[in-house]
């Protein structure tokens, strides 16, 4: 299949760069597919009691972490990755910069896990900066563009910030909102950045594919599409926020799950079908998994009771959240290191036990009775997909390019 | 029958590509909602209550059958309105003086509002079945017959000298040329003329018929039960988005592929 063939215009002229340092996504993807793994075994513990820095807030550290630990690395892998790419201009972050944001996520996991040994502020101002250094990095390419065409991507960002400084807030008592409905808004707003995301990631993939077969047709992935799912997301989390299980909320999930099923048209193209093409069912999985998130909220709460909620938001969690990050961290890896994309077996696999491991957390919706062994397999089997992908990639990420381009 | 496969073939895609409007149609739901929310039921039913009483509907005996008398109404006066409008808008269309004799005398239909046509059907032909109809056709008639009489008089006269110097036969002119242009203007047009049906039907029948979805409606309105009457407007609402998107859309879209 295809590689990457835009890239940079210019890269930085520092000596001795370690290619682990040398693009942004190979650091973070060396750390983070074994930091998922670490943290599912971490988070067993603590779930059985054998530790627990956390005291009587674990169900809130557990989605923080996820959102702004893991979620944040994703985040820094695809601005450190795209924007040089998709504003040619920007000088890619490498090196020695690069080790330092590095140390300073490192330390900000470090700091998570020590929270009960370290003052909360400290957590939060370790945790905190990380963002703003993202955004301070991506600010004047992506939101002082004058044609504005990746401007939400840096609205989103600075969203983050402000809910997860809201979120610390909340935990230190400087603020009355209950920390889980913040959380619940910043899963709503990752669900919008994976959307902006995978706009320009279908883009890139698709077409290179195309290309790279000889397919004599364009992919677009369509503005409206993905601006009334966005929208529709949005106004979830607003309402969500503000009056809770509202039966107008039941409504808005219905229409998020359509638009986001609508934006699967995109792959209706003209005179070639590229539909059953491996790459087009990996990455429309993650909008199925999404859709079916706030169909089944939606439902719930206008036919339910409202309070299989938590169960439903796997959907986008474990599902649309985990999913993503494995297909990013696939596709970056193999276009980003200079090789074309393909397909094979062990991700077929990896898909299908994102898949297995959403069904099996989602269907303790149904059978609280074996919600525990539930639990324990959909965890075992959402790590396996990250340990295939460490375990096939860390040479790529380990070595130079193969055609030759620095990065 | 390439033509009927090809509409068939693209269907599941069309179907699917109804997902963004299906996404508006749930947030209008869901502005309905806290309509409700801040007035209250009688004032404006929950959407969700309303559903249910449309889904009521389908297990209560009399309501469908006024359901099936209304449908039955509107189809058997759009059907006639499609029949006379287009067999006199093709004839307008190919006579100038039809065209120009016809005219102001379309303006007039249009511009009589059906209400009057109510009124005077109920003074004709008292209440019942056939002031309804008359209603649907004299409302409907216009609309398609402009759509004929345009489709007829806009084909280029280029185009017609073309097929002529190839000396094209009749069969082929009606094939190539006539038909595909001709279906472009008169198909929307008949879209138009459905939908206008829908709604004179129920009206007509509110005003001079004691059966039918508009009767129910005028039953419901004096029982000040809103959520039924709101649930009728559902109905044909929905039955009308039904034959016009998922029926009707996907031909007129092939019919009109050749102008791209």
């Amino acid at each position: 299949m295809a590689n990457a063939t835009k890239h940079y215009l210019h890269y930085p002229e520092e000596e001795n760069v370690p290619i682990y340092l040398a693009y942004g996504f190979r650091p973070i993807f060396l750390l983070l597919a074994p930091y998922i793994i670490l943290t599912a075994i971490m988070w067993a513990f603590v779930w059985a009691g054998v530790v627990n820095p956390f005291g009587n807030y674990l169900l809130e550290w557990h989605i923080y972490e996820y959102l702004f630990g893991v979620g944040l690395a994703g985040i820094m892998a695809f601005v450190f990755t795209g924007v040089p790419e998709l504003f040619p201009g920007v000088v890619p972050l490498i090196g020695k910069k690069l080790k330092y944001v590095m140390l300073l996520w490192i330390a900000g996991r470090i700091s998570f896990w020590m929270i009960d040994i370290l003052p909360l502020f400290l957590v939060a101002l370790i945790n905190l900066s990380l963002l703003v250094v993202v955004i301070a990095w991506a600010f004047k390419p992506v939101v002082l563009d004058p044609l504005q065409r990746h401007s939400s991507l840096g609205y989103a960002l600075a969203t983050m910030l402000i809910v997860e400084g809201w979120f610390y807030g909340s935990m230190m008592g400087i603020f009355e909102t209950p920390a889980l409905e913040i959380l619940k808004a910043a899963l709503g707003i990752m669900m919008i950045l994976l959307l902006l995301a995978l706009r320009r990631v279908n883009m890139e993939v698709i077409n290179e594919i195309m290309e790279d077969e000889g397919m004599d047709d364009k992919f677009f992935a369509k503005p409206f599409r993905y601006n009334l799912a966005i929208f529709s997301i949005a106004l979830f989390v607003a309402v969500e926020f503000f009056y809770g299980t509202n039966s107008a909320l039941g409504w808005i999930g219905l229409a998020a799950f359509a638009a986001i099923l609508g934006i699967l048209n995109d792959y209706n193209l003209e005179f070639e079908s590229i539909i059953f093409k491996p790459y087009t069912i990996y990455l429309s999985s993650i909008l199925v998994l999404m859709a079916c998130g706030y169909g089944f909220m939606g439902a719930d709460i206008l036919y339910g009771q409202g309070t299989l909620q938590n169960h439903f938001r796997h959907f986008l969690s474990t599902g649309a959240f985990g999913l993503s990050f494995y297909m990013v961290m696939v596709i970056v890896s193999y276009v980003h290191t200079g090789r074309k994309l393909q397909s094979n077996y062990w991700m077929v696999l990896s898909v299908v036990l994102i898949f297995v491991a959403t069904i099996l957390r989602v269907s303790i919706a149904y059978f609280p009775e074996a919600a525990s062994s539930l639990y324990v397999l959909s965890s075992i089997i959402w790590v396996l997909p990250f340990g295939v992908y460490y375990w096939q990639f860390y040479r790529y990420l380990l070595l130079p390019r193969a055609d030759g381009v620095k990065g | 029958m390439k033509f009927i496969l090809k509409v068939l073939k693209d269907f599941p895609w069309f179907l699917w590509s109804g997902w963004g409007a299906v996404a508006s149609i749930f947030l209008f739901i869901a502005l309905w909602d806290v309509g409700y929310q801040f007035y209250g039921d009688l004032v404006l039913p929950s959407p969700k209550e309303t559903f249910s009483a449309v889904i009521g509907f389908f297990g209560d005996e009399d309501l469908m059958k006024d359901m099936v008398l209304t449908l039955t109404r509107a189809i058997i006066g759009f059907a006639a309105a499609l029949v006379i409008g287009s067999a006199l808008g093709l004839m307008a269309g190919f006579f100038a003086t039809a065209s120009i004799m016809s005219r102001p005398i379309v303006t007039i239909l249009v511009g009589m509002p059906p209400i009057a046509w109510v009124v005077l059907a109920m003074i004709w032909f008292g209440m019942g079945d056939t002031s309804v109809i008359f209603t649907v056709v004299i409302a409907s008639f216009p609309i398609v017959f402009v759509g004929a009489m345009q489709g007829t008089r806009t084909i280029e006269g280029e185009l017609k000298e073309m097929v002529d110097s190839f000396g094209l036969s009749l069969w082929q002119k009606f094939t190539n040329l006539y038909f595909p242009h001709i279906f472009s203007y008169i198909f929307p047009a008949w879209v138009s003329g459905l939908g206008m049906s829908w709604k004179i039907v129920v009206m007509a029948e509110l005003l001079s018929s004691s059966d039918g979805i508009g009767a129910a409606l005028a039953v419901a309105r004096s029982q000040l039960d809103t959520t039924v009457a709101l649930a009728l407007v559902v109905v044909m609402i929905g039955s009308l988005l039904f034959l016009e998107y998922i029926v009707l859309e996907p031909i007129k879209k092939e019919v009109e592929a050749w102008r791209d």
